[in-house]
């Protein structure tokens, strides 16, 4: 039985009407959809400060894990779709995705309530929490190494599979890829939700703004949009290093750069190492409370080299939970001590 | 025009570069030491690909041939 046809049996069997359900409250916390959930200026996701990793900086966390699906690409998801569908791209194609997990994990979720079928391809050094997760929601996963492509796309591998999976002639049109690194829709999700909600809720404040390298819709989409509004707040890319083991952020010099970013409204690039990265997840974890990925490490990491008197408030992105990546934080725990 | 006996075969006529080396790592992954795979292409970029695939992971690429339109090349499963 798929995934719609669970979804209808209940509501079939009792007969309702659409006069007797209750419908969204937002007031009251109660949707008629989980897509309701996904942030936006109306149900912005929460921030909140830093209060130990960062001393003398007043500097917040936006927390992207409070969507419905887990991370910030929810909001990349339902963007990359929307406008797909107004194009008529999606008329009865399948999806095809490159995703280090969290695209591919909303796009799956979102592609599933539509009935719409999804690969996802995806570097094989992801954690496997998210390649469960994506074969949870029905997608098809195809993990490859990096170098899969060692002439042309030499740390791309995902990408040129995804972009061949699409355009081959054996498929004949069968797949339509959203392509989140080149998709102007991308950037415009974060220059219309995420850096809105950021200016209302620091009641424009915020003087300093932190996320990594990525897809970079969301530094480029934030940044644009801060920058609008003062053109004196400070933009600040996080980056990791080569080979570095960072779910989510790319280094520049070894990914290529993607076509949607937009180098004007960064002001300053922070080197950051795995280590570094890894040790603040777990400052952030047991300091305060909060249960983040490594990529969250990366940017509270840049977040507490800043100077504490210049950077006025500070926000950064906390792109998604640590609960995916469990696997990976083993290896930090054994070191204090064996796992039972 | 030299001719290998082989023990699969693996289509990937019409997909695009690196698809076919995708697929073929997968068909490797299900052949023993010593076998030989032949996998059939259709695009060009496939004759710089598949030389740098099979050095990266340690098989004898024994032919590539270029035959115009299409692409053939054989490898062997080398012992781990």
């Amino acid at each position: 039985m798929g995934v719609a046809a669970i979804a209808a049996g209940p509501e079939a069997a009792r007969g309702s009407r659409d006069a007797d359900r209750l419908g969204t409250d937002a007031r009251r916390r109660r949707y008629a959809d989980v897509r309701e959930l996904i942030a936006s200026p109306r149900n912005p996701t929460p921030l909140v400060r830093l209060n130990r990793v960062a001393a003398g900086v007043d500097a917040y966390l936006k927390l992207e894990w409070m969507n419905p699906f887990g991370s910030i690409k929810d909001r990349t998801a339902r963007y990359l779709l929307e406008g797909m569908r107004q194009r008529g791209e999606l008329d009865g194609r399948e999806l095809v995705e490159a995703s280090s997990g969290n695209t591919g994990i909303a796009l799956a979720a979102l592609a599933a309530l539509d009935g719409i079928p999804l690969t996802v391809t995806i570097p094989s050094g992801v954690p496997q929490e998210k390649l469960v997760l994506l074969r949870m929601l029905g997608a098809t996963v195809m993990a490859t190494p990096d170098d899969l492509c060692p002439v042309d796309n030499p740390r791309d591998g995902a990408i040129a599979l995804a972009r061949a999976v699409a355009d081959s002639p054996a498929h004949r049109g069968r797949y339509a890829m959203p392509n989140q690194y080149a998709n102007p829709d991308n950037v415009r999700a974060h220059y219309e939700t995420t850096g809105p909600e950021i200016w209302e809720q620091t009641e424009g404040r915020v003087r300093t703004f932190v996320a990594g390298y990525g897809t970079c819709g969301t530094i480029t989409g934030v940044g644009r949009f801060l920058k609008e509004r003062d053109r004196g707040i400070r933009v600040v890319a996080v980056e990791p290093q080569p080979g570095h083991r960072l779910p989510g952020l790319k280094n520049l010099q070894e990914a290529k750069a993607p076509g949607i970013l937009d180098r004007s409204v960064i002001d300053d690039v922070v080197r950051v190492d795995d280590g570094p990265a890894y040790a603040m997840a777990l400052r952030l974890f047991r300091e305060e409370g909060l249960i983040v990925g490594p990529s969250t490490g990366a940017i509270a990491h840049a977040i507490a080299g800043l100077e504490s008197g210049a950077a006025g408030v500070v926000v950064g992105i906390s792109p998604d939970s640590g609960l995916k990546y469990a696997s990976f934080y083993a290896s930090l725990v054994e070191q204090e001590g064996a796992l039972p | 025009m030299i001719d290998f006996t082989w023990d699969a075969e693996l289509d990937c006529k019409g997909l695009l570069c690196p698809l076919p080396v995708y697929r073929t790592s997968q068909a490797i992954a299900r052949l023993g030491a010593g076998q030989v795979l032949r996998v059939e292409c259709t695009d060009p970029g496939s004759l710089a690909d598949f030389p740098a695939f099979a050095r990266q992971r340690g098989l004898a690429l024994l032919a590539a041939q270029d035959q115009g339109d299409r692409q053939v090349f054989y490898l062997r499963k080398e012992a781990a």
